[in-house]
């Protein structure tokens, strides 16, 4: 064929070969399509888990979001972003946003009425509850999913304006335990790592986390570590993260603290603790070493499950590290004992001196995107910046910086979550707020938690979507503007403020969260109060007033232009550090500036900027005790609280399926790109063996039993999970219907990896 | 006091809700300010993830995939689609899920795939208008959107279930490796945003002595043979993987899509043949329902050829459909089929062009059973495809004129299209036939059974109305046209591993 004929004959371009054709684009972002070429490019931390990417967003000559793609700039991603980063603007676009306040009608329907109205009914019916049952029978329930700013605001009103005593947030549900455990152990809730220490270790140990899947874009530094460390997984499951290790130490579930005392007994006996470090920094280890001799290698074989070679090696890899760091997440933190748990773990880190050093530490890895601000600054359990409602000192000081009558803040902790759903059970709520979180779906035994929201006198929920569980059994639904649509700041797990950008318009009536608490102060009658939280930048800086002097001083931030230029700033920056600039004036802040990734591959084009950008705590050893010192914090294990039995003989775990699934779902089901990279139906992990026992085949339907409830999953027969455990992805509506409502005595947190059920085959 | 509150709360409302759809244009934001200094930075990671030079006589760019490092955070298939600036939902990259290993040391193994690259492309080879090229240099297997019908033949001929319907374009689409990328110096979408690194292009060899041949040993269980197409992917692994590894999603059922014009035409093409084949023979008037042969032979051609323009997402485009004859079924498809209906038209003028139409409608069916018989699927093979096809012709050839010989034919193809339960290597389609298929395949022999029957007692009594051939026919034309909606939804479609299934409907066997 000749090439005027093959030309003509076969269309190489034309408008639907040119969508695709890429073009150079600015802004550093190389090739990209030309439709979407932007005519700018913002910079705004992802609204998922608590990794705290920094997405660059395509944005057109309107500032409307286009596209986007992973910040290479960025000390935390460094370029990378998981499935959920780069599909963030996805789900704005839902068809299921809720676009106009609603309100249920007298014929039980949820109708959309306008926010004059809305606020008028939630202002009445709110303050006619606590007229009749009392201020504190009006509580909220909170999240770690809205921006840092909006949390301090919500606390502040519900608080000091509406005279409420009890709120607390879904952090409750995955980071508390981590706040109990520091608080007690470090004197404050400040985990002290930076993610470079992933790279400078030459031991990491995982204990209850699947990085791999949680936070992919962390494996990520695991990956750049050059040290060629031990990578320990402790887990019951082969996860991805397990099989990715260099060691996976598959223990029952729950002897976790069995088997941290044990090894505490083990480097003891080995006399691999750091005596020198133990005597000049901490207290209490005489008295947890004689503690720790009951916990032979015998028992701890016995009770773990474990082989005793095992447990052996980890003890020695421990003892060999130079630079050991400790991590953990949700398989601690949910669980019947996690604040001793967690404890445990910074007892190891402590007694061998792994803590304050590049690569070590006893580090808990946050959950969601701004659990770390929700834990400094809802003002649920703590008061704003880290204080104590018991403190009148701490009232006097938040009452200044704020301008808030001291006499309305509150002079004792709030009910936690449990306590709060609780107290609908004995009358004692009546009224309730739910913003940005999905109880209906997520608490554990969902149904229990289900039945006492319909109990409630009056609930509003507020939230991006009226089709959530939690929003189908609201009185009020208000519409709220989610991330992308508006501004303000997270804090991700290595104490880190990000900026969030607004780059996509909420649709209808939907606001941000800020705005509906500016509008609710207003319709109140407390507006004045609250004069000064004009904008989410204004409320930063009431929010770093409120942080002086504390452990999470910030005062040292100037602004969010100062953020945005330095790549995020890890707490705590003071004045004095701003001042002092490239070398760290306070004790207890290490700086190395061999971290900052634009010196590593001297392409650095940017003029020096502080704060360096990999800062940990402790490096003087300086604990934020009242004698400075950390404490060694045990207690005898307890068994879990519903055990296996012969009804019910299998232990359910639960956990996060795929990097892709988040939370209830409520956004990443949203996208379509995200569904086909998770299975669409809950499937359930089950040992061959028992599969066999119970003649139960790949596909086959179970039916999952436990003393709440009853479901239907897909078997995935995979040795993976060890015989007499099912496991089975938090993400699916089904799974909580199962789980058992117990939580940790000391944070609270419920323990979602420890029920008892009975699987069978489904009938056809 | 009231109504200037009033007002003012109003106010507020308005003024917030103004502020929330206030955005910030590019040139106020001061965060562009800086951006465009990275490029180096990221260059520098590319250049670790693209050859240096491009590909040698008898190489090509391939997809290297290192298992050891992927831990499955599957941001390979969500950047893909965000770079490329894809459609909502269309992904040109796909995870599965592999699983071994034994209960003592469990193996499960993230898996990300895209197009191949195949050395010997099964799409490029099947598409009747030439809208695939395999670039000459890179080996880049491309398509040329704006020369592709739509007619979704690749879908069916690619064994890795690659190219992929595009609803909104009425064409297929799929992954180019980023060619405008790696020809900048950028690594593809999906090697860039690989938090370990995993996926990276090699050059690979894939000609030996001036013949195709890749190396394919580096590819994956539970995938496709790849001895079929050659693809050049190449998966990696130290560690190894157990000998028994399979997909996640091997016992998965997965009904394919029913084609509906194809099913009509399926099964309109046959009838017109075989009532025309009938005709060319030496009979007197041979008539069906009282309508001569012919005109009922020309009438479903027409109709039959006219559904499958149904079945395109870009007819107007459809006239390039001769260009692939070389090597595309489809091509010769099209083309026989033209010759035939213009021969069948013929002999509505002239009766001596009824054995030339006969010949002619002969090849385009045996056209039509190589269109599925070259898709290499045990269900769609030979033995199976040339009785359904030339089996419903005679059926319905026979109809009229020879009622008996038509019953005891179509129940000769009834046996023979229930082969399918005793195959091993059907045992996939036995499965959704039992399974999900159950209604429409229990219908398709209750329906075959009673046009036997009916066609036979019409042979027996000569008397019998016209109403009883006209049932026969219904009867029989709905049990053949749900037989081709089963040859179509129960065929076992190959593809990469996949994901864990929901659960399987096995069917009414368990109960």
């Amino acid at each position: 064929m000749s090439g005027s004929i093959d030309a003509t004959l076969r269309a190489r371009t034309g408008p639907m070969t040119r969508e695709l054709v890429l073009h150079p684009a600015d802004f550093g972002l190389a090739q990209v399509p030309a439709r979407l070429n932007p005519a700018g490019t913002a910079h705004s931390v992802c609204g998922y888990c608590s990794t705290g990417c920094s997405l660059k967003v395509h944005l057109d000559e309107r500032g409307e979001a286009l596209n986007l793609s992973a910040n290479p700039d960025y000390p935390v991603n460094l370029g990378m972003a998981c499935p959920k980063g780069w599909e963030a603007l996805t789900p704005l676009r839902a068809p299921d946003r809720a676009t106009t306040p609603l309100l249920r009608n007298d014929r039980g329907e949820l109708e959309p009425v306008d926010w004059d109205r809305a606020l008028h009914v939630f202002c009445g019916r709110f303050k006619e509850i606590q007229a009749k049952h009392g201020a504190a029978s009006v509580a909220f329930l909170s999240t770690g999913q809205i921006m840092t700013e909006e949390m301090a605001f919500l606390g502040a009103l519900a608080k000091f304006g509406m005279g409420m005593k009890h709120g607390d947030g879904n952090t409750r549900q995955c980071m508390a335990t981590a706040v109990a455990a520091y608080k007690e152990s470090l004197g404050f809730d400040a985990p002290p790592y930076t993610y470079a220490d992933f790279e400078e270790s030459d031991v990491i140990v995982l204990w209850g986390s699947n990085l791999c899947i949680a936070h992919p874009i962390l494996w990520q530094r695991v990956m750049n570590n050059r040290h060629s460390p031990a990578i320990v997984v402790v887990d019951p499951r082969a996860t991805e993260t397990a099989q990715a290790a260099t060691q996976h130490v598959a223990l029952r579930p729950k002897s976790d603290l069995t088997l941290l005392y044990g090894l505490a007994h083990l480097l003891i006996a080995r006399g691999a603790v750091n005596r020198d470090y133990i005597d000049a920094h901490t207290t209490g280890f005489e008295a947890f070493a004689l503690f720790a001799r009951d916990f032979t290698p015998e028992r701890v074989v016995t009770e773990t499950g474990l082989a005793p070679a095992t447990l052996e090696k980890l003890a020695a890899t421990i003892a060999r590290g130079q630079r050991v760091s400790f991590w953990w997440t949700m398989g601690v933190n949910q669980g019947h004992e996690a604040t001793r748990t967690a404890q445990a773990i910074i007892n190891l880190a402590l007694m061998t001196g792994n803590i304050g050093r590049p690569g070590t530490g006893a580090n808990s890895i946050t959950g969601q995107c701004n659990a770390m601000g929700s834990r400094l600054y809802s003002s649920t359990t703590n008061l704003l910046g880290g204080h104590d409602y018991a403190n009148a000192a701490h009232r006097g000081k938040i009452s200044r910086a704020l301008g808030v009558p001291e006499e309305k803040i509150p002079r004792e902790n709030s009910l936690a979550y449990d306590q709060i759903l609780d107290g609908i059970a004995d009358g004692a709520i009546r009224g309730l707020w739910i913003v940005a979180t999905n109880t209906a779906h997520s608490w554990i035994n969902r149904g229990r938690a289900r039945d006492l929201l319909a109990q409630l006198d009056f609930l509003v929920v507020q939230d991006m979507y009226a089709t959530t569980d939690t929003a189908q059994a609201a009185d009020l639904v208000l519409p709220a503007a989610g991330w992308g649509e508006k501004e303000g700041t997270f804090i991700n797990s290595e104490r880190r403020f990000g900026l969030t950008t607004k780059v996509a318009r909420a649709p209808g009536q939907a606001l941000s969260d800020f705005r509906i608490f500016q509008l609710v102060a207003h319709y109140w009658g407390c507006g004045e109060m609250f004069a000064k939280w004009s904008s989410p930048e204004a409320a930063f800086q009431l929010m770093k007033a409120c942080t002086r002097g504390q452990p999470c001083d910030i005062t040292g931030i100037r602004d969010y232009a100062h953020l945005e230029a330095a790549g995020g700033i890890q707490w705590p920056w003071t004045e004095a550090d701003e001042v002092g600039a490239a070398v760290p004036s306070r004790p207890g802040l290490a700086a190395d500036l061999a971290d900052r990734p634009e010196n590593q591959d001297g392409s650095a084009s940017r003029p020096h900027l502080n704060p360096l950008q990999q800062r940990r705590l402790f490096a003087d050893g300086r604990f934020f005790t009242s004698d400075g010192r950390a404490r060694f914090v045990f207690e005898a294990p307890r068994p879990p609280p519903e055990p296996p039995d012969a009804e019910f003989p299998f232990m359910l775990l639960t956990g996060r399926g795929t990097s892709s699934q988040w939370h209830t779902q409520t956004r990443t089901a949203k996208s379509d790109v995200l569904r086909k990279l998770y299975p669409a139906h809950v499937y359930a992990e089950l040992h061959p063996d028992d599969a066999d026992r119970l003649g139960i085949a790949a596909g086959d339907a179970l039916v999952i039993r436990s003393r709440r409830g009853a479901i239907t999953a897909a078997a995935f027969v995979t040795a993976t999970i060890q015989p007499g455990q099912v496991f089975l992805p938090m993400h699916y509506a089904e799974t909580n219907l199962l789980t058992h409502w117990s939580v940790d005595p000391y944070s609270r947190q419920p323990a979602y990896k420890a029920a008892a059920v009975a699987v069978s085959r489904a009938k056809a | 006091m009231v109504a200037p509150r009033q007002n003012s709360t109003l106010a507020l409302i308005d003024e917030l809700l103004a502020e929330q759809g206030r955005l910030q244009t590019p040139v106020a934001r001061f965060a562009s300010a800086h951006d465009s200094g990275s490029i180096s930075s990221l260059a520098a990671r590319h250049s670790s993830l693209i050859p240096f030079t491009t590909p040698r006589p008898g190489e090509q760019y391939a997809f290297e995939v290192e298992l050891d490092s992927c831990t499955g955070c599957k941001s390979c298939v969500s950047a893909c689609h965000s770079l490329n600036g894809l459609d909502d939902g269309e992904t040109w990259r796909d995870t599965g899920l592999l699983v071994g290993g034994d209960a003592r040391h469990p193996f499960t193994q993230t898996i990300t795939t895209a197009c191949h690259h195949c050395a010997d492309p099964a799409c490029l080879n099947g598409c009747p208008v030439l809208a695939y090229e395999k670039d000459p240099v890179t080996g880049i297997v491309r398509h040329l959107d704006d020369q592709c019908i739509g007619c979704s033949y690749c879908v069916l001929k690619c064994p890795y279930d690659v190219p992929k319907y595009n609803a909104r374009l009425g064409i297929v689409r799929k992954c180019d490796m980023c060619h405008g990328r790696l020809a900048a110096g950028e690594a593809p979408a999906c090697a860039q945003a690989c938090p370990t690194q995993a996926i990276r292009i090699v050059t690979v060899p894939v000609r030996v002595n001036g013949s195709i041949h890749a190396d394919t040993s580096a590819f994956l269980p539970g995938a496709p043979d790849p001895a079929y197409t050659q693809p050049t992917t190449r998966y990696m692994t130290k560690r190894g993987l157990p000998p028994d590894t399979a997909a996640a999603d091997s016992g998965a059922l997965r009904p394919q899509p029913p084609h509906w014009p194809l099913v009509v035409m399926l099964t309109l093409l046959p009838l017109a043949v075989g009532c025309q084949a009938v005709a060319a023979l030496p009979l007197s008037r041979p008539a069906l329902l009282g309508a001569p042969l012919p005109v009922v032979a020309t009438g479903a051609g027409v109709l039959g050829l006219a559904a499958s323009v149904f079945h395109l997402g870009q007819p107007l485009r459809a006239w390039r459909i001769f260009l692939g004859w070389r090597k595309s079924w489809l091509s010769r498809e099209a083309l026989v089929f033209a010759v035939w209906l213009t021969f069948s038209a013929a002999t509505l003028v002239r009766q001596s062009f009824a054995p030339v139409a006969a010949i002619a409608g002969i090849a385009g069916l045996f056209c039509s059973a190589m269109v599925y018989i070259d898709t290499r699927r045990s269900f769609w093979r030979l033995t199976q495809i040339i009785p359904r096809f030339f089996g419903t012709a005679l059926v319905f050839g026979l109809a009229g004129v020879a009622p008996l010989g038509g019953a005891i034919m179509l129940v000769a193809k009834l046996a023979w299209e229930s082969h399918v339960f005793r195959s091993a290597g059907d045992r996939a389609s036995a499965r959704l036939l039992r399974g999900p298929l159950r209604r429409i395949a229990g219908a398709r022999y209750l329906f075959g059974i009673t046009a036997a029957l009916l066609l036979a007692v019409r042979a027996a009594n000569h008397t019998s109305p016209v109403g009883m051939t006209l049932f026969a026919l219904l009867f029989l034309a709905l049990g053949e046209l749900m037989e081709r909606y089963l040859f179509f939804r129960a065929v076992d479609a190959p593809k990469m591993p996949g994901l864990p299934a929901g659960p399987v409907d096995h069917g009414a066997h368990h109960a």
